[in-house]
């Protein structure tokens, strides 16, 4: 009895604080207070958003940035343990990542309504455990036509506080990744170019070569029209490793750094693009090329890779045929394979393989992770690019900045430059007729 | 600049990937005459078209006169040393696999140096030896030719395999359904990169409807563009033995006008030895009255040989026959095997196609007319004779090239063993939705940079 009159008197205190407020501000501080009460005496509640539709005249962006201000209201408050897990919202119904839901103790399910002028907020909480609805609630506000267009725009976040350019320069075309790799005298630069690779330092705010070494492909070589390649660079015991793969020659090359050299030490079928573990062993995670052209088949193998030198049989998982994949990785952990499918759609793999729905909108052929924290992706475009950064922090795909490319973004892959997190992009640009290479570092300050 | 770094600034020009990658997949459908084997064959239009999906040229000369090679990483004349180095690019290989080598490329120079053809004499006469080494082929020349590459983009010098399932060109074959179609599939080593289409179906009749197919010019269709081929089919009646009487020659040219006649006239009449806008002289052979031919006719047992680049007149010429009630009896033979069934059996009567580009000055048709069309008749005087065409060439001056054309032109028609009977012209047309397709100067269309457009 004690429970329920705290509650209804928080209850009441924070409905007079609520109509205080306006429009989506007072939607979203009614929810919130309502969560807040709800879960008071649960701290340790894993919850998250798991179903989000609209029958209201708001749009899809408006959705995102309501779900947004109300999961970063739920975050800051610290009162409520809540995962975002949203990946995207199209045509009035949010998409989530549902394998994060197993490990959740309370669902929530939202719904946005419009009632004559008014507009509503549904929202219904489940119990995993008790495996039933605790809770129905229905908030409602008038929103004026000025903030429904507001909230109609396509703005998420400040974007000088977001990922910027940090550095650009030239390359010689055909430029095809970039990894860098710590050592006892600062950053090193991997350039992985079809006939060889360019090792830079960092000298204050430039590049400067430090190395380079060639690389002798054999038969089978199927020649190409455009060249598409993965570099990897980890540590394994003492050695650095290294491994080559691409779209022209069906071995990948696996070098490791011993003696001030890179010896070659064994050769696989596959294209790695990420070292990590999975139930605490390691493995090389990659994908073929389709021979000779520019997408992997719909397979990712997973190579046990304990001794460098040993050839290992790699297990297989299917996936669909991919543009670009790659994969979020926490603490060395493998987590969850972003791609981009043949038609531009990105689709998201859980931990289990299980594919979610593909965003309904298209995007570029390009996309890198930064750990499991961050996705950049290139945009659906011929002439003027674009890169799109989502959070993707809680297994969800939440858009936070985006800024435009001047050329076309050819490959991306995640980085670091001077400190701060990010990504490379090989861009690709027109030059007087002909065209050249720009190499871009796109970081955030505060990473 | 030499032409190898010219050309490997081009390849560093074309466009790369965007961010919208080109999109790899999908079929196109040809309609061509069906081969009759693989081994190469560009007797005819068809067959140029066909041979070159499945052999890659040494080289290959746009319609602007550009000049390209997909299988030399680098070529360069020294004039110094007359010689044309050709660097072959590292790693190729065959449709099979099998290793494609400097080794390679010098065979299949030497195979086109000694074949019948025109354009390999004229190179044979300017070629001193051809070496190799490593990745390089050495040319070296008789005598300084700065313009020898111009030689090297004849279409029949193809890169040969050493085995018949060995194709160097952007597809090979796969499912040959005769008289209906065949699949060609992309090759994944071709030379110039894996194409953008996994495969290309010739169909041998209308139906699939073709993406692209050879008709005579000016069709209207508002799905299709009509690319002008530069390119003529000329068909001659030839006679191999001297001891045809002049008779039965007239009935059996006019029989076969009659035949052009009958099918709905598809042939232009020929009544020059190269093309009638051009030749300084006019052939006229005066057929005879129906009446006439088959009195000649009757008793003769004719064996027409044809070569199989006309194949597609097979049926129609054989229903024709048959209605007219003569014992003349058809006999098509490959193009590439015709020059060995000549030296086992006497052939009397043969009917036989060239293709010729427009472009190509009078002078080079006659002397080719004259190599590759005259057979075991060729002889000491045909060879006096394109020796002064080639001094008159060499005078420069265009009356004595003409003269020579008239000289020639009067001796083969006086000789009796070849009469100029139809000729067409051909336009290519390709569906609207394939409109990256380039033709060559040779009238062929380029696959390199055909993709089906991504949805």
């Amino acid at each position: 009895m004690k429970k329920a009159i705290t509650l209804l008197t928080l209850l009441l205190s924070l409905a007079v604080a609520g109509r205080a407020q306006q429009g989506a501000e007072a939607l979203i501080a009614d929810c919130v207070a309502y969560l807040r009460a709800f879960f008071q005496n649960r701290p340790d509640a894993q919850v998250a958003v798991v179903r989000f539709d609209n029958e209201s005249e708001l749009s899809d962006l408006a959705m995102q940035k309501i779900y947004q201000m109300l999961v970063s209201r739920l975050e800051g408050e610290g009162a409520v343990n809540v995962l975002d897990v949203l990946v995207n919202i199209s045509g009035g119904r949010g998409e989530f990542a549902l394998e994060r839901a197993a490990g959740l103790d309370f669902l929530i399910d939202l719904k946005l309504i419009q009632n004559k002028s008014r507009t509503g907020l549904g929202l219904t909480v489940f119990s995993r455990l008790q495996d039933r609805i605790v809770s129905l609630k229905y908030f409602e506000t008038s929103l004026s036509q000025d903030e429904a267009e507001f909230l109609n725009t396509r703005d998420f976040a400040f974007s000088g506080l977001g990922f910027s350019k940090l550095l650009e320069f030239e390359s010689p075309m055909h430029l095809m990744d970039i990894r860098s790799v710590a050592a006892d005298d600062g950053m090193k630069y991997f350039f992985y170019y079809p006939d060889e690779i360019i090792i830079y330092q960092a000298r204050q705010t430039r590049l400067e070569k430090h190395f380079q070494f060639k690389l002798r492909w054999q038969r089978p070589f199927t020649p190409v029209r455009h060249y598409e390649g993965k570099l990897l660079l980890f540590r394994s015991g003492p050695d650095l490793i290294l491994t080559a793969g691409n779209n022209f020659s069906s071995k990948t090359m696996v070098m490791a750094f011993r003696e001030g050299r890179w010896l070659e030490i064994q050769d696989i079928d596959f294209v790695p693009f990420q070292y990590g573990t999975l139930n605490q062993n390691p493995y090389l995670v990659g994908a073929r090329y389709a021979a000779g052209q520019n997408f992997f088949r719909d397979t990712v193998y997973f190579m046990p890779f304990h001794d460098p030198t040993d050839r290992t049989v790699a297990y297989e998982k299917k996936v669909c045929p991919a543009m670009d994949m790659a994969f979020a990785v926490q603490e060395g952990r493998l987590q969850a394979l972003h791609l981009i499918d043949r038609d531009y759609h990105y689709r998201l793999y859980g931990g289990e393989f299980e594919p979610q729905s593909p965003l309904a909108d298209r995007k570029g052929a390009s996309l890198a992770v930064l750990g499991d924290e961050w996705l950049a992706l290139s945009d659906h475009s011929a002439a003027v690019d674009r890169l799109f950064f989502y959070d993707i922090r809680d297994g969800g795909l939440r858009p936070v900045y985006d800024a435009p490319v001047d050329g076309e973004v050819q490959f991306l892959s995640a980085g670091i430059w001077q400190g701060a997190r990010g990504f490379w992009a090989g861009v690709r640009q027109p030059a007087g007729g002909a065209e050249r290479l720009r190499v871009q570092f796109w970081g955030k300050r505060d990473e | 600049m030499s032409k190898g770094k010219r050309l490997w600034l081009l390849l560093m020009a074309l466009p790369l990937a965007s961010a919208i990658k080109p999109y790899y997949g999908g079929e196109i459908t040809i309609r061509l005459n069906e081969p009759a084997s693989f081994q190469l064959n560009t007797a005819n239009y068809s067959n140029l078209i066909f041979y070159s999906l499945i052999y890659e040229n040494f080289f290959y000369l746009k319609k602007d006169g550009q000049i390209f090679s997909n299988v030399f990483a680098e070529y360069r004349y020294d004039s110094g040393r007359r010689t044309l180095f050709l660097t072959v690019k590292d790693n190729l290989s065959f449709s099979n696999g099998k290793p494609l080598t400097a080794k390679n490329i010098r065979v299949s120079l030497n195979v086109f140096l000694g074949s019948d053809l025109y354009a390999a004499s004229r190179l044979s006469k300017t070629v001193k030896s051809v070496r190799f080494s490593e990745n390089r082929v050495e040319v070296e020349l008789r005598d300084d030719a700065p313009r020898i590459l111009d030689m090297l983009t004849a279409p029949e010098l193809v890169v040969l395999g050493e085995d018949e399932q060995s194709f160097s060109g952007m597809f090979f074959p796969q499912h040959w359904e005769k008289n209906r179609h065949l699949i060609l599939k992309a090759n994944p080593f071709y030379p110039g990169g894996r194409s953008y289409l996994d495969s290309v179906k010739v169909a041998f009749s209308g139906s699939p409807a073709p993406d692209l197919f050879l008709s005579g010019p000016g069709q209207r269709n508002d799905l299709f563009l009509e690319f002008d081929s530069g390119i003529y089919q000329n068909i001659y009646l030839c006679f191999l033995q001297g001891d045809i009487g002049q008779n039965t020659k007239v009935a059996l040219y006019t029989l076969l006008k009659r035949f052009n006649e009958a099918t709905g006239s598809r042939y232009r009449e020929l009544h020059t030895l190269t093309a009638d806008e051009e030749s300084p002289i006019s052939i006229r052979i005066k057929t005879f009255s129906q009446q006439k031919t088959m009195s000649i006719l009757r008793h003769s047992d004719i064996k027409l040989h044809v070569l199989a680049s006309l194949s597609s007149l097979q049926q129609d010429l054989e229903a024709f026959l048959r209605e007219s009630n003569l014992k003349i009896e058809t006999l098509f033979i490959d193009n590439s095997q015709f020059a060995t069934f000549l030296d086992s059996a006497e052939i009397h009567y043969v009917l036989i196609d060239k293709i010729f580009q427009k472009k190509i000055p009078a002078d080079e048709k006659i002397s080719r007319i004259l190599k590759e069309s005259s057979f075991n008749l060729f002889n000491a005087k045909y060879l006096r004779m394109l020796g002064e065409l080639d001094e008159a060439r060499s005078s420069r001056s265009p009356e004595l090239i003409m003269e020579q054309i008239a000289r020639i032109s009067e001796a083969i028609v006086g000789d009796g063993f070849i009469f100029p009977l139809f000729q067409k012209t051909y336009s290519l047309y390709v569906r609207r939705s394939w409109s990256d397709l380039e033709i060559d100067y040779y009238g062929r269309p380029l696959l390199h940079k055909v993709g089906k457009a991504h949805d």
